[in-house]
């Protein structure tokens, strides 16, 4: 960090400003970065949301469909609400294959070693909709035979209330899966250590410039 | 016409009809144990009665009750507010086993009723005479708890093998949960914790049943 060759800049974006009339410091420290580290977040910036605008527009979902919000799942998948045209085309029926399992009905005990074997055998990046107020918190079933919420078995990303939720819920809440989607950051440490980039030289290139 | 199959029931088995009723064509004779599976053969086989059909087998718990052996009709006479078994006079019978009894070639119905107590809470089967018993009885037992003696293959029907006590019985706690998998552990601000699992103090992964041999065989 004290390099001379490498002068410390401060950025200059979105640091808070300090409290005027105070006359004290403020408490938050300022971000230091080198132009490595700059060049570093530029990757981070352009790869996270690259990945995240690939993967949002394209969800291959697992309809996990055990009871009655089966039909509102039909109806949002169907030409009138038309799921696809946020990208979330394919229904997959192998976990294998998709990218958002959609917990659609109520999950009971006996049931839910299944749930937990189908969301282990997805593939990473995974994420889950709990579909309708069963899956999301057991619902009106507060019993001896039903689980209490999915989250209870597995993460959940995004919960979709309703007894059953209307299609317009269902675009909603994959709506705001897309948001967490994007919003995802990947290290560029797992770039910059990548064979690929290593031998190109990419980044010795850009600090040293 | 249907009291016409009380009488004959009752002519025909004197003794083992405890009381009867007959409320709006529905017709129902409360018998005595013994005599059940001869009661049952004979509504079936008989030219007169041609009970082909067992629509339903229904098992009740009047734990919250207290029952009359009177008949006549009359269900309840107290409600017994709070679960406990010491409320419950002794001797008094806590399970009724209700068997639906319709005939398709005669086109009428007679509900056939049994009382056991719950420290003898035992049937036997009518397996030997209709087929459709079978899973019926298992429901009732993985449910309410009554056994059927003489059954081929009384084990659960519904639920997992794991499970401990009957879910439908008065007494089993309403929110008590034996979940398989390990819960997650994690403060539940919304549905609280709850007597279930995570609740008394006990963490939601410590609670679970752990399902260590799983048998096929066991889910037919």
């Amino acid at each position: 960090m004290s390099d001379p060759r490498f002068p410390i800049v401060t950025s200059q974006g979105n640091q808070p400003e300090a409290p005027k009339g105070t006359g004290e410091q403020s408490n938050l420290a300022p971000v230091l970065l080198t132009r490595r580290d700059e060049a570093i977040g530029f990757f981070e910036r352009a790869l996270s949301g690259t990945l995240g605008w690939a993967r949002k527009n394209s969800i291959f979902q697992y309809p996990f469909v055990t009871a009655c919000c089966g039909m509102e799942y039909m109806s949002a998948m169907c030409g009138r609400y038309d799921i696809a045209r946020f990208g979330a085309e394919f229904p997959r029926f192998t976990p294998r294959q998709a990218d958002l399992l959609m917990i659609v009905g109520t999950i009971n005990i006996k049931q839910s070693p299944v749930l937990k074997t189908v969301y282990d055998q997805m593939c990473e990046p995974k994420w889950v909709m709990a579909f309708g107020v069963c899956a999301s918190s057991g619902g009106f079933y507060d019993n001896y035979a039903t689980v209490q919420g999915a989250d209870r078995i597995i993460p959940v990303d995004v919960y979709v209330p309703g007894c059953p939720p209307r299609p317009e819920q269902v675009l909603d809440g994959l709506r705001i899966l897309q948001e967490k989607i994007q919003s995802q950051r990947h290290s560029a440490a797992t770039v910059e250590m990548s064979d690929d980039v290593r031998k190109r030289g990419l980044f010795s290139k850009l600090s040293s410039r | 016409m249907s009291k016409a199959l009380i009488e004959l029931v009752r002519e025909r088995f004197p003794g083992a009809v405890t009381s009867s009723s007959s409320d709006r064509g529905d017709d129902s004779v409360v018998v005595k144990r013994e005599s059940l599976l001869e009661i049952l053969t004979f509504l079936k086989n008989d030219e007169a009665t041609q009970m082909k059909l067992l629509a339903d087998i229904v098992a009740l718990d009047m734990l919250t009750y207290q029952s009359e052996m009177t008949g006549g009709g009359s269900l309840a006479s107290q409600e017994v507010t709070s679960y406990s078994l010491s409320k419950k006079p002794q001797g008094e019978p806590r399970y009724r086993i209700l068997y639906n009894l319709y005939s398709v070639t005669l086109k009428h119905r007679l509900h056939v009723r049994v009382e056991v107590r719950s420290d003898d809470a035992k049937v036997p089967s009518a397996v030997g005479i209709w087929k459709a018993a079978d899973w019926l009885e298992r429901l009732a037992w993985d449910m309410m708890g009554v056994e059927f003696t003489g059954h081929p293959n009384l084990k659960r029907i519904l639920l997992y093998p794991e499970f401990v006590g009957h879910p439908l019985r008065k007494d089993y706690p309403v929110q008590k949960r034996q979940p398989l998998v390990a819960e997650l552990d994690f403060p539940d601000l919304v549905r609280g914790p709850g007597p279930g699992p995570g609740g008394a103090g006990v963490p939601m992964s410590q609670t679970h049943v752990g399902r260590t041999n799983v048998d096929p065989t066991t889910y037919d």
